[in-house]
Protein backbone atom coordinates (compact mmCIF):
# COMPACT_ATOMS: atom_id res chain seq x y z
CA UNK A 1 0.00 0.00 0.00
CA UNK A 2 1.24 2.94 -0.96
CA UNK A 3 0.09 6.04 1.40
CA UNK A 4 1.24 10.05 1.39
CA UNK A 5 1.66 9.28 4.62
CA UNK A 6 5.63 10.66 6.49
CA UNK A 7 8.76 8.26 6.62
CA UNK A 8 8.36 8.39 10.92
CA UNK A 9 5.49 6.24 12.17
CA UNK A 10 2.21 6.70 10.71
CA UNK A 11 -0.97 8.10 12.37
CA UNK A 12 -4.27 9.29 11.38
CA UNK A 13 -2.85 13.06 12.41
CA UNK A 14 -0.70 12.86 10.34
CA UNK A 15 -2.72 12.99 7.24
CA UNK A 16 -2.65 16.75 6.94
CA UNK A 17 1.13 16.68 6.60
CA UNK A 18 2.63 18.72 3.97
CA UNK A 19 5.61 17.81 2.10
CA UNK A 20 8.11 20.21 1.22
CA UNK A 21 9.87 18.75 -2.44
CA UNK A 22 12.31 19.27 -4.53
CA UNK A 23 13.01 22.99 -6.22
CA UNK A 24 13.35 21.10 -9.06
CA UNK A 25 10.61 18.86 -9.40
CA UNK A 26 7.71 21.42 -8.85
CA UNK A 27 4.63 21.03 -10.95
CA UNK A 28 3.53 24.02 -12.77
CA UNK A 29 0.99 24.40 -10.01
CA UNK A 30 3.11 23.89 -7.34
CA UNK A 31 5.48 26.26 -8.57
CA UNK A 32 2.69 28.99 -9.39
CA UNK A 33 1.39 28.74 -5.92
CA UNK A 34 5.05 29.16 -4.33
CA UNK A 35 5.63 32.59 -6.51
CA UNK A 36 1.69 33.40 -5.99
CA UNK A 37 2.35 33.14 -2.25
CA UNK A 38 6.02 35.37 -2.12
CA UNK A 39 4.20 37.87 -4.34
CA UNK A 40 1.13 38.18 -1.63
CA UNK A 41 3.91 38.24 1.24
CA UNK A 42 5.80 40.93 -0.36
CA UNK A 43 2.93 43.10 -0.93
CA UNK A 44 2.02 43.40 2.56
CA UNK A 45 4.24 46.04 5.41
CA UNK A 46 3.67 44.34 8.84
CA UNK A 47 4.67 41.14 11.10
CA UNK A 48 2.94 38.79 8.09
CA UNK A 49 5.38 40.28 5.35
CA UNK A 50 8.00 38.82 3.38
CA UNK A 51 10.45 42.05 4.15
CA UNK A 52 9.79 41.57 7.85
CA UNK A 53 10.94 38.13 7.95
CA UNK A 54 13.57 38.51 5.55
CA UNK A 55 15.06 40.98 8.16
CA UNK A 56 14.36 38.54 11.03
CA UNK A 57 17.95 36.79 10.01
CA UNK A 58 19.98 40.14 10.20
CA UNK A 59 19.31 43.40 8.98
CA UNK A 60 17.52 45.58 10.76
CA UNK A 61 19.11 44.76 14.07
CA UNK A 62 18.34 43.18 16.17
CA UNK A 63 20.19 40.00 14.32
CA UNK A 64 18.90 36.98 15.55
CA UNK A 65 20.23 34.27 13.11
CA UNK A 66 22.42 31.87 14.76
CA UNK A 67 26.10 31.09 13.00
CA UNK A 68 29.35 30.59 13.30
CA UNK A 69 29.33 27.16 15.21
CA UNK A 70 26.17 28.03 17.32
CA UNK A 71 24.98 24.94 18.55
CA UNK A 72 21.71 26.27 18.06
CA UNK A 73 22.43 26.62 13.87
CA UNK A 74 20.11 23.89 12.75
CA UNK A 75 17.15 24.46 15.43
CA UNK A 76 16.99 28.08 15.30
CA UNK A 77 16.68 27.84 11.30
CA UNK A 78 14.09 25.33 11.45
CA UNK A 79 11.65 27.41 13.58
CA UNK A 80 12.69 30.21 11.08
CA UNK A 81 11.53 28.41 8.42
CA UNK A 82 8.57 26.85 9.51
CA UNK A 83 7.09 30.38 10.88
CA UNK A 84 7.84 31.53 7.05
CA UNK A 85 6.18 29.00 5.92
CA UNK A 86 3.16 29.53 8.08
CA UNK A 87 2.85 33.17 6.79
CA UNK A 88 3.49 31.41 3.08
CA UNK A 89 0.77 29.10 3.96
CA UNK A 90 -1.50 32.12 5.31
CA UNK A 91 -1.66 34.10 1.75
CA UNK A 92 -1.84 30.34 -0.58
CA UNK A 93 -2.74 27.42 1.59
CA UNK A 94 -1.57 24.45 1.16
CA UNK A 95 2.06 26.13 -0.19
CA UNK A 96 4.90 24.77 1.25
CA UNK A 97 8.96 25.52 0.87
CA UNK A 98 10.85 23.55 -1.71
CA UNK A 99 14.05 22.73 -1.11
CA UNK A 100 17.31 23.10 -3.61
CA UNK A 101 19.69 19.79 -3.66
CA UNK A 102 23.00 21.70 -4.66
CA UNK A 103 25.06 18.59 -4.47
CA UNK A 104 23.67 17.67 -7.76
CA UNK A 105 22.67 19.24 -11.49
CA UNK A 106 26.35 22.02 -11.15
CA UNK A 107 25.73 22.67 -14.78
CA UNK A 108 22.73 23.93 -13.99
CA UNK A 109 23.24 26.20 -10.89
CA UNK A 110 20.46 27.78 -9.28
CA UNK A 111 17.35 25.90 -9.86
CA UNK A 112 15.38 27.23 -13.04
CA UNK A 113 12.19 28.01 -10.65
CA UNK A 114 14.90 30.55 -8.62
CA UNK A 115 16.53 31.66 -11.66
CA UNK A 116 14.68 32.62 -14.43
CA UNK A 117 14.13 36.34 -14.63
CA UNK A 118 10.47 36.18 -15.44
CA UNK A 119 7.85 33.38 -15.01
CA UNK A 120 4.29 33.66 -17.30
CA UNK A 121 5.34 36.85 -18.92
CA UNK A 122 5.82 38.48 -15.25
CA UNK A 123 8.71 38.90 -12.99
CA UNK A 124 10.08 36.04 -11.27
CA UNK A 125 9.32 36.86 -7.55
CA UNK A 126 11.70 33.99 -6.87
CA UNK A 127 14.70 35.55 -9.12
CA UNK A 128 14.97 38.48 -6.86
CA UNK A 129 13.70 40.25 -3.59
CA UNK A 130 13.80 44.32 -2.90
CA UNK A 131 15.07 45.06 0.40
CA UNK A 132 13.69 47.38 2.24
CA UNK A 133 15.26 50.75 3.53
CA UNK A 134 16.26 49.42 6.94
CA UNK A 135 17.78 46.45 6.14
CA UNK A 136 20.06 47.74 3.64
CA UNK A 137 23.66 47.03 3.79
CA UNK A 138 24.72 49.87 1.20
CA UNK A 139 21.78 52.26 0.63
CA UNK A 140 22.27 51.73 -2.70
CA UNK A 141 21.71 47.82 -2.95
CA UNK A 142 17.75 48.07 -3.12
CA UNK A 143 17.06 44.14 -4.37
CA UNK A 144 19.05 41.00 -4.22
CA UNK A 145 21.46 39.98 -6.95
CA UNK A 146 23.71 37.11 -7.22
CA UNK A 147 26.89 36.34 -8.65
CA UNK A 148 27.40 32.41 -8.23
CA UNK A 149 30.74 31.01 -9.57
CA UNK A 150 31.10 28.44 -11.75
CA UNK A 151 30.34 24.55 -12.09
CA UNK A 152 33.04 23.39 -10.85
CA UNK A 153 33.69 25.24 -7.97
CA UNK A 154 34.82 23.49 -5.22
CA UNK A 155 32.29 25.67 -2.74
CA UNK A 156 29.77 23.05 -4.09
CA UNK A 157 29.45 19.68 -2.45
CA UNK A 158 28.89 16.87 -4.05
CA UNK A 159 26.40 14.16 -2.69
CA UNK A 160 29.33 11.95 -1.28
CA UNK A 161 30.88 14.78 0.70
CA UNK A 162 26.99 15.42 2.34
CA UNK A 163 26.09 11.62 2.27
CA UNK A 164 29.73 11.61 4.82
CA UNK A 165 28.36 14.54 6.72
CA UNK A 166 25.10 12.63 7.45
CA UNK A 167 26.52 9.32 7.89
CA UNK A 168 30.01 9.66 9.45
CA UNK A 169 28.68 11.81 12.38
CA UNK A 170 26.40 10.75 15.14
CA UNK A 171 27.27 13.17 17.22
CA UNK A 172 24.87 15.85 16.44
CA UNK A 173 27.62 18.66 17.32
CA UNK A 174 29.89 17.73 15.06
CA UNK A 175 27.32 16.90 12.13
CA UNK A 176 26.04 20.31 12.77
CA UNK A 177 29.02 22.12 12.79
CA UNK A 178 30.22 20.10 9.15
CA UNK A 179 26.88 20.72 8.11
CA UNK A 180 27.34 24.37 8.68
CA UNK A 181 30.77 24.68 7.07
CA UNK A 182 28.32 23.52 3.61
CA UNK A 183 26.12 25.47 4.08
CA UNK A 184 28.50 28.70 4.25
CA UNK A 185 29.83 27.36 1.25
CA UNK A 186 26.96 27.81 -0.91
CA UNK A 187 26.42 31.35 0.48
CA UNK A 188 29.40 32.13 -0.62
CA UNK A 189 28.96 30.10 -3.65
CA UNK A 190 25.84 32.02 -5.14
CA UNK A 191 27.59 35.18 -4.01
CA UNK A 192 25.68 39.09 -3.91
CA UNK A 193 23.39 39.62 -1.29
CA UNK A 194 23.32 35.49 -0.64
CA UNK A 195 27.21 36.00 0.65
CA UNK A 196 26.56 38.20 3.52
CA UNK A 197 24.94 37.19 6.32
CA UNK A 198 23.32 40.12 7.58
CA UNK A 199 21.45 40.62 4.10
CA UNK A 200 21.27 36.66 2.74
CA UNK A 201 17.73 36.24 3.54
CA UNK A 202 16.06 38.67 1.19
CA UNK A 203 16.87 36.74 -1.49
CA UNK A 204 13.96 34.23 -2.57
CA UNK A 205 16.34 31.64 -2.91
CA UNK A 206 17.96 31.87 0.55
CA UNK A 207 14.75 29.90 1.81
CA UNK A 208 15.22 26.77 -0.80
CA UNK A 209 19.09 26.95 0.53
CA UNK A 210 17.85 26.36 3.79
CA UNK A 211 15.21 24.08 3.26
CA UNK A 212 18.15 21.80 1.90
CA UNK A 213 19.89 22.18 5.20
CA UNK A 214 16.90 21.35 7.12
CA UNK A 215 16.40 18.29 4.87
CA UNK A 216 19.85 17.38 5.61
CA UNK A 217 19.71 17.36 9.27
CA UNK A 218 15.80 15.21 8.79
CA UNK A 219 18.05 12.48 6.80
CA UNK A 220 20.96 12.51 9.74
CA UNK A 221 17.86 11.71 12.08
CA UNK A 222 16.47 9.18 10.09
CA UNK A 223 20.46 7.53 9.90
CA UNK A 224 21.40 8.29 13.32
CA UNK A 225 17.24 7.62 15.54
CA UNK A 226 17.78 8.34 19.31
CA UNK A 227 21.20 10.59 18.59
CA UNK A 228 19.24 13.54 19.64
CA UNK A 229 18.33 11.87 23.19
CA UNK A 230 21.71 12.52 24.51
CA UNK A 231 21.70 16.29 24.10
CA UNK A 232 21.40 18.29 27.79
CA UNK A 233 18.00 18.87 28.72
CA UNK A 234 18.78 22.74 29.58
CA UNK A 235 20.18 22.43 25.70
CA UNK A 236 16.88 20.96 24.57
CA UNK A 237 14.89 23.10 26.51
CA UNK A 238 16.54 26.59 25.27
CA UNK A 239 14.30 29.34 23.66
CA UNK A 240 15.11 30.00 20.46
CA UNK A 241 14.11 33.94 20.27
CA UNK A 242 12.63 35.11 18.82
CA UNK A 243 10.42 32.26 18.46
CA UNK A 244 8.40 31.07 20.67
CA UNK A 245 9.66 27.52 19.98
CA UNK A 246 12.57 26.12 22.01
CA UNK A 247 14.66 23.19 20.71
CA UNK A 248 13.36 20.37 21.75
CA UNK A 249 9.76 21.70 20.16
CA UNK A 250 11.82 21.63 16.65
CA UNK A 251 13.07 18.01 16.45
CA UNK A 252 10.45 15.89 14.78
CA UNK A 253 9.22 17.79 11.65
CA UNK A 254 6.24 15.99 11.44
CA UNK A 255 4.83 17.76 14.77
CA UNK A 256 5.74 21.12 12.63
CA UNK A 257 3.17 19.47 10.06
CA UNK A 258 5.54 19.05 7.27
CA UNK A 259 7.59 15.77 5.78
CA UNK A 260 10.47 15.85 3.43
CA UNK A 261 9.29 12.15 1.92
CA UNK A 262 6.62 12.47 0.00
CA UNK A 263 5.79 9.11 0.49
CA UNK A 264 5.97 5.80 2.03
CA UNK A 265 4.62 1.77 1.46
CA UNK A 266 4.71 -0.48 4.37
CA UNK A 267 4.40 -4.01 4.31
CA UNK A 268 3.87 -6.36 7.89
CA UNK A 269 7.34 -7.22 9.45
CA UNK A 270 7.78 -10.53 11.39
CA UNK A 271 5.46 -9.80 14.38
CA UNK A 272 2.35 -9.18 11.72
CA UNK A 273 2.13 -5.52 13.31
CA UNK B 1 44.03 39.66 8.32
CA UNK B 2 45.90 37.91 6.07
CA UNK B 3 45.73 36.36 2.56
CA UNK B 4 48.04 33.55 3.36
CA UNK B 5 49.69 31.60 6.33
CA UNK B 6 52.97 29.07 6.63
CA UNK B 7 53.30 27.49 10.02
CA UNK B 8 56.01 26.46 11.26
CA UNK B 9 56.72 22.64 10.79
CA UNK B 10 53.95 20.72 12.77
CA UNK B 11 55.03 17.13 14.20
CA UNK B 12 53.03 14.25 12.78
CA UNK B 13 52.00 11.26 14.28
CA UNK B 14 54.93 8.35 14.12
CA UNK B 15 54.48 6.28 12.26
CA UNK B 16 53.92 3.35 14.78
CA UNK B 17 50.56 5.58 15.83
CA UNK B 18 47.37 4.46 14.46
CA UNK B 19 45.08 6.99 14.30
CA UNK B 20 41.18 6.64 12.54
CA UNK B 21 40.95 10.91 12.10
CA UNK B 22 43.22 13.57 11.87
CA UNK B 23 41.62 17.28 12.53
CA UNK B 24 43.53 20.56 11.86
CA UNK B 25 41.74 22.76 14.83
CA UNK B 26 42.03 26.24 13.60
CA UNK B 27 41.05 28.72 17.23
CA UNK B 28 39.52 31.85 17.51
CA UNK B 29 39.08 32.23 13.73
CA UNK B 30 37.82 35.93 12.59
CA UNK B 31 34.57 35.85 10.87
CA UNK B 32 33.53 39.75 11.10
CA UNK B 33 34.41 40.60 7.19
CA UNK B 34 34.12 39.13 3.76
CA UNK B 35 32.61 35.11 3.46
CA UNK B 36 35.83 33.19 2.16
CA UNK B 37 37.29 29.47 1.56
CA UNK B 38 39.92 28.67 4.14
CA UNK B 39 42.24 26.17 1.42
CA UNK B 40 44.80 24.15 3.59
CA UNK B 41 47.48 22.64 2.13
CA UNK B 42 50.03 20.71 4.00
CA UNK B 43 53.33 19.42 3.62
CA UNK B 44 53.39 21.21 -0.26
CA UNK B 45 56.99 21.94 -2.16
CA UNK B 46 58.34 25.62 -1.93
CA UNK B 47 56.27 27.96 -4.36
CA UNK B 48 53.39 27.17 -3.47
CA UNK B 49 50.33 29.65 -4.78
CA UNK B 50 47.16 30.75 -3.80
CA UNK B 51 45.81 29.47 -7.47
CA UNK B 52 46.53 25.99 -6.10
CA UNK B 53 43.19 24.17 -6.69
CA UNK B 54 41.86 21.04 -4.43
CA UNK B 55 43.13 18.46 -6.95
CA UNK B 56 47.09 19.72 -5.95
CA UNK B 57 48.76 17.14 -4.30
CA UNK B 58 48.94 19.07 -0.88
CA UNK B 59 45.74 19.07 -0.61
CA UNK B 60 43.96 18.54 2.83
CA UNK B 61 40.75 20.38 3.06
CA UNK B 62 39.06 23.65 3.51
CA UNK B 63 36.06 25.27 6.04
CA UNK B 64 34.19 28.40 5.03
CA UNK B 65 33.18 31.46 6.77
CA UNK B 66 30.10 32.91 5.82
CA UNK B 67 31.16 36.41 6.77
CA UNK B 68 29.10 39.75 8.47
CA UNK B 69 30.51 41.84 5.54
CA UNK B 70 32.28 44.43 8.49
CA UNK B 71 30.62 46.59 10.82
CA UNK B 72 27.69 48.69 9.66
CA UNK B 73 26.34 49.48 13.88
CA UNK B 74 27.67 52.54 15.78
CA UNK B 75 30.74 53.57 17.34
CA UNK B 76 31.46 50.07 19.87
CA UNK B 77 28.68 48.13 18.23
CA UNK B 78 30.94 45.36 17.28
CA UNK B 79 32.99 45.63 19.92
CA UNK B 80 33.73 41.92 21.45
CA UNK B 81 33.13 42.02 25.06
CA UNK B 82 36.13 41.45 27.09
CA UNK B 83 35.16 40.04 29.79
CA UNK B 84 31.75 38.27 31.23
CA UNK B 85 29.27 38.25 34.29
CA UNK B 86 28.85 35.03 35.19
CA UNK B 87 25.43 35.87 35.20
CA UNK B 88 24.85 37.14 31.70
CA UNK B 89 22.40 34.76 30.48
CA UNK B 90 22.69 36.85 27.17
CA UNK B 91 23.41 35.24 23.58
CA UNK B 92 27.46 35.68 23.10
CA UNK B 93 28.25 38.30 20.53
CA UNK B 94 27.66 37.76 17.37
CA UNK B 95 31.70 38.64 16.31
CA UNK B 96 32.96 36.45 18.77
CA UNK B 97 35.78 34.24 17.04
CA UNK B 98 34.51 30.41 16.32
CA UNK B 99 36.67 27.43 16.36
CA UNK B 100 37.26 25.68 12.90
CA UNK B 101 37.64 21.66 12.63
CA UNK B 102 38.88 20.27 9.15
CA UNK B 103 39.64 16.95 9.17
CA UNK B 104 42.47 15.86 7.32
CA UNK B 105 43.16 12.02 8.20
CA UNK B 106 43.97 11.11 4.25
CA UNK B 107 46.58 14.32 4.12
CA UNK B 108 48.06 12.58 7.23
CA UNK B 109 48.26 9.34 6.33
CA UNK B 110 49.85 9.86 3.20
CA UNK B 111 52.63 12.26 4.72
CA UNK B 112 53.59 9.45 7.38
CA UNK B 113 53.26 7.03 4.59
CA UNK B 114 56.17 9.01 2.61
CA UNK B 115 58.06 8.93 5.65
CA UNK B 116 57.53 12.77 6.80
CA UNK B 117 58.29 13.67 10.40
CA UNK B 118 57.58 17.21 10.20
CA UNK B 119 55.18 19.75 7.65
CA UNK B 120 54.20 22.78 7.28
CA UNK B 121 50.61 23.61 6.91
CA UNK B 122 49.87 26.79 4.28
CA UNK B 123 46.27 28.36 4.17
CA UNK B 124 44.93 30.77 1.93
CA UNK B 125 41.86 32.86 1.66
CA UNK B 126 39.86 32.68 -1.21
CA UNK B 127 37.04 34.37 -2.75
CA UNK B 128 34.41 32.41 -4.90
CA UNK B 129 36.09 32.85 -8.04
CA UNK B 130 39.29 32.14 -6.30
CA UNK B 131 40.96 35.59 -6.08
CA UNK B 132 42.36 35.83 -2.83
CA UNK B 133 41.41 38.15 0.03
CA UNK B 134 42.74 39.57 3.55
CA UNK B 135 40.15 37.46 5.64
CA UNK B 136 42.23 34.91 7.61
CA UNK B 137 43.19 35.59 11.18
CA UNK B 138 43.20 32.98 13.84
CA UNK B 139 45.45 32.56 17.25
CA UNK B 140 46.45 29.12 16.85
CA UNK B 141 46.66 26.04 14.60
CA UNK B 142 46.52 22.32 16.27
CA UNK B 143 46.46 18.53 14.78
CA UNK B 144 44.58 16.71 16.91
CA UNK B 145 44.59 12.84 16.38
CA UNK B 146 41.95 10.08 17.05
CA UNK B 147 42.70 6.37 17.60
Amino acid sequence: MSTAAPAAAATASQVALRHRRSARRLTQGQLADLREAVTRAQAIGDDRGYQYWAGIHGLPEPMYCQHEESPYFLPWHRAYLYFFEKQLQDRVPGVTLPWWDWTKDHDQGIPPAYARATADGKKNPLASSPIQRRGRRDPKETKTWRHPAGPNSPWLPSPRQLDRVIRGNRDFITFQVQLEDIHNGIHGWVGGTMGDLRVSAYDPVFWAHHCMIDRAWYLWQLEHPGAGATLPADYLDSALPPFRMTVRQTLDVTRLGYDYAAGTAAVPGTSGG
Amino acid sequence: MVERFHSKPLELPKPGHRFERADLVFYDTDHSGPTFEARIFIGAKPGLKSDAGVDHPAYAGSYHVFGHGGCYGEAGHCDIPVERDPFDYRPRHHLEPGVQVVTVTEAIERLVANGKEKAAVDVFALDPDGSPLKALSFSRLRLLTYA
